[in-house]
């Protein structure tokens, strides 16, 4: 395209800035341009600038057992999430959870019993949802600090015995683990962002709580899922922790675009991912002695790292990989697949990968 | 096959069925009503209704076609639509009162999807249906289901309660038990209000016969009814959004489906942070005029989901005065979600299955935007996105009316956002994409060049305003700074540029076509009069790929115009130049823009006028010897006013009327100066107003031909 000559005009030297409204400033700022009002939200969406970090921080083994409530740990871990993004909460308050709960157990209760005149008191009925703060989690002070949703239900809503444990019956959360701050920042007052949504029971719960926070937060749900460049990037942060918490194995699948299709399991001995690793990692770690820098990690490696991969592959199988995608990755660290839905089997690497997935969310904001 | 067919048509039909009531306020009601009886009598479903409630008692059902036939039909008409409240009675009349036994009673069931309402006398025959009959148990159970499903659909209770003794007594049936103290349930609280005398009613009853009320009920009474509404769920949920909201709306509605798409059509529920304030709040919803907006101002209450405002216009009048930041990023978020998840994302197969709902939106969207005379940001960032995915022919009207709302891109992000992918739909499409575009790009210009007017204006009128506004407008100041008015003008030259390239090659692509080349005057017609219609000091000349196909151009319309833009674009280079000379710090036209329209001009004089084509200097030129070589006898005048394509048949006409008699005709003659200057007359007077203009403000008083001074010159 050729260059605009732009000597047709000339810029007066006072040149006013067009001011796109005098009377009716804010409002119409907010939706004219994308590109000069929304801007304000930091991420230029309109210009697909928003990309995944190309570089990232290596899993640190956070040693947030410390500073997290264990049993908000143990709920965290081993259990198999299913991902969503959500639009910034309007008018969501930490302090007002408990009013949530009751407000939520009224709300599945009455859903649940449709036609039937409902007891507003959350106790009365066979649910029970407690809200409650994940503290210490949030890594920077951008981040909301993460909200734990757990509806329980009473095993036997009658002939419960005291001492009976309540089942609990689905649990999610909602976090925001090192969200881009521009974008945090930029959001007015009265906005909550909390991206990250995840899910574990059944369906229909989860479709309630979701309804609930629509209703009551003016916000809207999409399901994420998990690309082929942040399970790569899984893949590689995983190895990348070998050494301090053995990975037992590196198990990818991949299907290729065959018909009919073609599903791969491509399982790696974790002492021979790693060696690949290194021998990837090998001309940073050489080169620099400053800690900072050798303990961050570029997009250019984990490729590097999954080409290896794929080359072994090609090597014994004659299939080359990069025709496919990635589908899945499972560590002993945890799982992720392409549908959106990841398991975090140690707590001690939570964050990182919280933070990638946080990232994943907050792309798909809208505005 | 049959049943397909017959489908189609009991389809048709019933459309008719609602439209006839609206309808027959114009017509003759007598007319209507035969027609609707002509029609009902051939209803295939009608005759199917009529073979349930006809049909004699003891009738087999086994190999029994006619009533095969007839029920699939029965229960096509209710998987699609639903029933009517007629046919609802019929068929749980039939059903009930076990005609042809009990073997159909659980299929017809599980069919009566009421399409509106069910009438209450349906039911209560059935109820008494119950105690007559011998209903199998499971099949009374799965009808008391039923009741308890269709409860809020039922069009009065009255009688029902009428009967509740009767309903009571059904309780001393086990099986029955649970479902009828339900329905009693529903049927109670209706009446007793507060009472919670159902409750007393049922624990005492419990301790009466405690071995028939397998319910519990503790102390206090607990919600123990469950929904049994499962047999009908997925067709009732279906066919109620097919029919849309009206019934919805009418019945207060029963079941609320969570799933995305009803995300859409939001539930108005008030903020209860508001109430905080003390204040007696009205919710936006109650408003229905703009008096009672401008009385409520004050106190008005937003939705909870700021979506649900999309539609009203009341609405958007109030978010476009009150400035309400939050609220509009709240509509911005939902948008914008919908959009990417609709279009983008496409999670449940996308757009292309629900295209139909689809359209709606995108239409309810426009009318938002042409209400607001602008778009709404999460709209813009979306399209920015789906240019690049878009196919050119999805949604075409919706998707090029959004695009003509976006505003003013910063050049430096026009080409990358904008023209790459509206250059690569553009070479790849049809020719109706092509004219679709250009007149999308026209709307867009001059929807920035009246919004420049509107506020450069108020800019001028402001300053003091401007500053005071600061605060409020926090950081947006820093970014909307950078649009200066040199930005702007940067952006709109880049634009008209970009569809000057587009034009010239379309136009060699489409070999010229006329429609398209209609297309691109407008857009000229917008750019020549961008100084004085809209005040911005810019000119932009066509590029010659225009130009020339509009000069020699087959019909005389094109010309026409080509001859009124350049008119309007010597109005304006003229007046810009007065006010160059008049204020000091007036914008400067290059020199270049000059010398382009002086070119322009000289070419369409020496060539409309002077009969002076392929003469050196000029732009088109042949070699001597091809010109010879193709025997055109003087081609020189081949594209005057007399010989150019357009308007050879008007200079054969004014022929044949200056000299009737004339045997041959000799159009060259129409060159001497009186009949030229007739000539031209009888031009203008066709309607040719462009050409006149172009002639009086371009052609000297002395209107001799071949006076090579005929053209003024700028400069």
């Amino acid at each position: 395209m050729e260059r605009p000559q732009n000597s047709v005009v000339r810029t007066p030297p006072n040149s006013t800035a067009v001011q796109r409204r005098s009377k009716s400033k804010s409002y119409r700022q907010s939706y004219r341009s994308c590109l000069g009002a929304a801007s304000r939200l930091g991420l230029t969406p309109g210009l697909t600038a928003r990309r995944l970090n190309s570089s990232r921080r290596a899993l640190k083994s956070h040693i947030i057992t410390e500073k997290v409530n264990p049993d908000h740990l143990a709920l965290l871990v081993k259990r198999e999430w299913r991902l969503s993004y959500i639009t910034p909460l309007h008018q969501f308050r930490h302090t007002q959870l408990k009013r949530y709960s009751r407000q939520l157990s009224a709300f599945i209760a009455a859903e649940k019993q449709q036609g039937v005149a409902m007891e507003v008191e959350g106790s009365q009925s066979g649910f029970r949802v407690s809200f409650s703060v994940v503290q210490g989690l949030a890594a920077t002070d951008d981040d909301a600090e993460t909200v734990l949703i757990q509806p329980q239900i009473f095993s036997r809503p009658v002939f419960a015995k005291q001492d009976e444990p309540q089942k609990s019956v689905w649990s999610g959360w909602l976090t925001c683990i090192n969200g881009n701050p521009e974008y945090l920042q930029s959001l007015p007052k009265g906005f909550t962002s909390l991206p990250l949504f995840g899910g574990s029971g059944a369906e229909v719960l989860t479709s309630l709580v979701k309804s609930w926070f629509q209703q009551t937060f003016d916000c809207c749900f999409g399901p994420l899922e998990i690309n082929h460049t942040s399970l790569q990037w899984l893949a590689a942060l995983w190895t990348n922790c070998h050494t301090e918490s053995n990975l037992q194995h590196l198990k990818m699948i991949w299907t290729l675009p065959v018909v009919p299709p073609l599903q791969i399991t491509y399982t790696v001995n974790p002492q021979d991912a790693w060696e690949l690793w290194m021998s990837v990692r090998k001309d940073r770690l050489e080169k620099t002695e400053d800690e900072e820098e050798a303990g961050s990690i570029d997009i250019e490696e984990v490729m590097r790292f999954v080409q290896g991969l794929k080359s072994h592959f090609y090597r014994h199988f004659r299939l080359d990989l990069s025709a496919g995608n990635l589908n899945q990755v499972s560590t002993a660290l945890g799982s992720a697949k392409f549908s959106g839905k990841i398991k975090i089997s140690n707590s001690r690497y939570m964050i990182t990968t919280l933070t990638l997935l946080t990232e994943c969310a907050l792309l798909k904001m809208p505005v | 096959m049959a049943a397909t067919i017959n489908m189609s048509d009991s389809e048709r039909s019933s459309p008719n069925d609602q439209s006839v009531s609206s309808r027959s306020s114009n017509r003759s009601l007598r007319v209507a009503e035969k027609e609707r009886r002509k029609n009902e009598a051939e209803d295939p479903f009608v005759l199917a209704l009529k073979y349930f409630s006809d049909v004699e008692a003891g009738t087999p059902v086994y190999g029994n076609d006619d009533f095969e036939r007839n029920l699939v039909l029965v229960e096509k008409v209710a998987y699609s639509r639903g029933l009517p409240p007629e046919a609802i009675s019929i068929m749980l009349e039939f059903a009930m009162s076990l005609r042809m036994g009990s073997a159909p009673c659980v299929r017809v069931l599980k069919c009566l999807i009421p399409a509106t309402v069910v009438p209450q006398e349906a039911v209560v025959r059935a109820v008494v249906w119950l105690g007559v009959g011998k209903i199998p148990i499971s099949t009374q159970v799965l009808f008391i289901k039923w009741v308890l499903t269709v409860f809020d659909m039922i069009d009065a209770k009255d009688q029902l309660r009428a009967i509740y003794g009767f309903i009571f007594s059904y309780v001393t049936e086990e099986n029955l038990c649970p479902y009828i103290c339900h329905l009693l349930y529903l049927l109670t609280r209706k009446e007793s209000g507060k009472q919670p005398f159902l409750l007393h009613l049922l624990s005492l009853y419990k301790v009466f016969c405690p071995e028939l009320v397998t319910l519990s009920i503790p102390s206090r009474m607990r919600s123990g009814f469950r929904n049994h509404i499962s047999p009908w769920k997925s067709a009732l949920i279906a066919v109620q959004k097919r029919n849309g909201s009206q019934i919805a709306s009418s019945m207060g509605l029963a079941f609320t489906t969570m799933d995305k798409t009803s995300s859409r059509k939001r539930v108005q529920k008030s903020a209860p942070t508001d109430q905080s304030s003390g204040r007696k709040m009205v919710p936006l919803v109650q408003l229905h005029s703009f008096a009672e907006l401008l009385e409520n101002m004050h106190r008005i209450e937003l939705p909870a989901q700021m979506g649900s405002l999309l539609g009203s216009s009341l609405a958007l009048q109030y978010l476009d005065c009150v400035q309400d930041e939050s609220a509009l990023l709240r509509l911005n978020f939902w948008l914008g979600y919908t959009l990417h998840e609709e279009f983008l994302f496409c999670g449940d197969g996308g757009a292309t299955q629900n295209s139909e709902e689809a359209l709606q939106f995108l239409n309810k969207l426009l009318s938002a935007h042409h209400f607001l005379q602008e778009g709404f940001s999460s709209s813009e960032a979306f399209l920015y996105k789906f240019l690049s995915v878009w196919d050119g022919s999805l949604l075409r009207p919706q998707i090029l009316g959004l695009l003509s709302n976006i505003p003013v891109v910063p050049s430096s992000q026009i080409g990358r956002l904008l023209f790459e992918p509206l250059m690569q739909l553009f070479f790849t499409s049809s020719l109706f994409f092509k004219c679709g575009l250009m007149e999308c790009l026209n709307s867009m210009l001059l929807k920035w060049l009246t919004w420049h007017s509107v506020y450069a204006l108020e800019d001028d009128l402001d300053i003091s305003l401007n500053t005071s506004c600061l605060r409020l407008e926090h950081k947006q100041t820093v970014n909307l700074a950078n649009m200066t008015l040199s930005g702007f003008k940067d952006s709109v030259m880049e634009l008209v540029r970009f569809v000057g390239r587009l034009a010239s090659v379309g136009l060699q692509i489409e070999g010229c076509h006329s429609l398209f080349l209609s297309f691109v005057l407008d857009f000229y017609e917008t750019v020549c009069d961008t100084f004085l219609k809209y005040g911005l000091p810019l000119v932009v000349m066509p590029p010659s790929g225009v130009f020339y196909p509009a000069l020699l151009a087959t019909d005389p319309i094109s010309v026409d115009r080509l001859a009124y833009i350049m008119h309007r674009y010597k109005v304006n280079l003229t007046s810009a130049k007065a006010q160059e000379k008049q204020t000091k710090q007036a914008f400067h036209i290059s020199r270049q823009t000059f010398h382009e329209f002086n070119h322009y001009v000289v070419v369409m004089v020496s060539c409309l006028w002077n009969s002076k084509m392929f003469q050196p200097g000029l732009d088109v030129q042949l070699g001597e010897e091809l010109l010879l070589k193709s025997n055109v006898p003087q081609y020189w005048t081949s594209f005057d006013l007399i010989h150019h394509p357009a308007f050879m048949s008007y200079a054969v006409d004014f022929h044949q009327k200056c000299w009737p008699g004339k045997k041959d005709m000799d159009l060259s003659s129409i060159k001497h100066s009186k009949p030229w200057s007739w000539y031209l007359e009888y031009l203008f007077n066709q309607g040719y107003d462009g050409l006149k203009q172009f002639a009086q403000s371009n052609i000297s008083r002395q209107l001799t031909a071949g006076d090579g001074q005929g053209d003024t010159q700028q400069r």
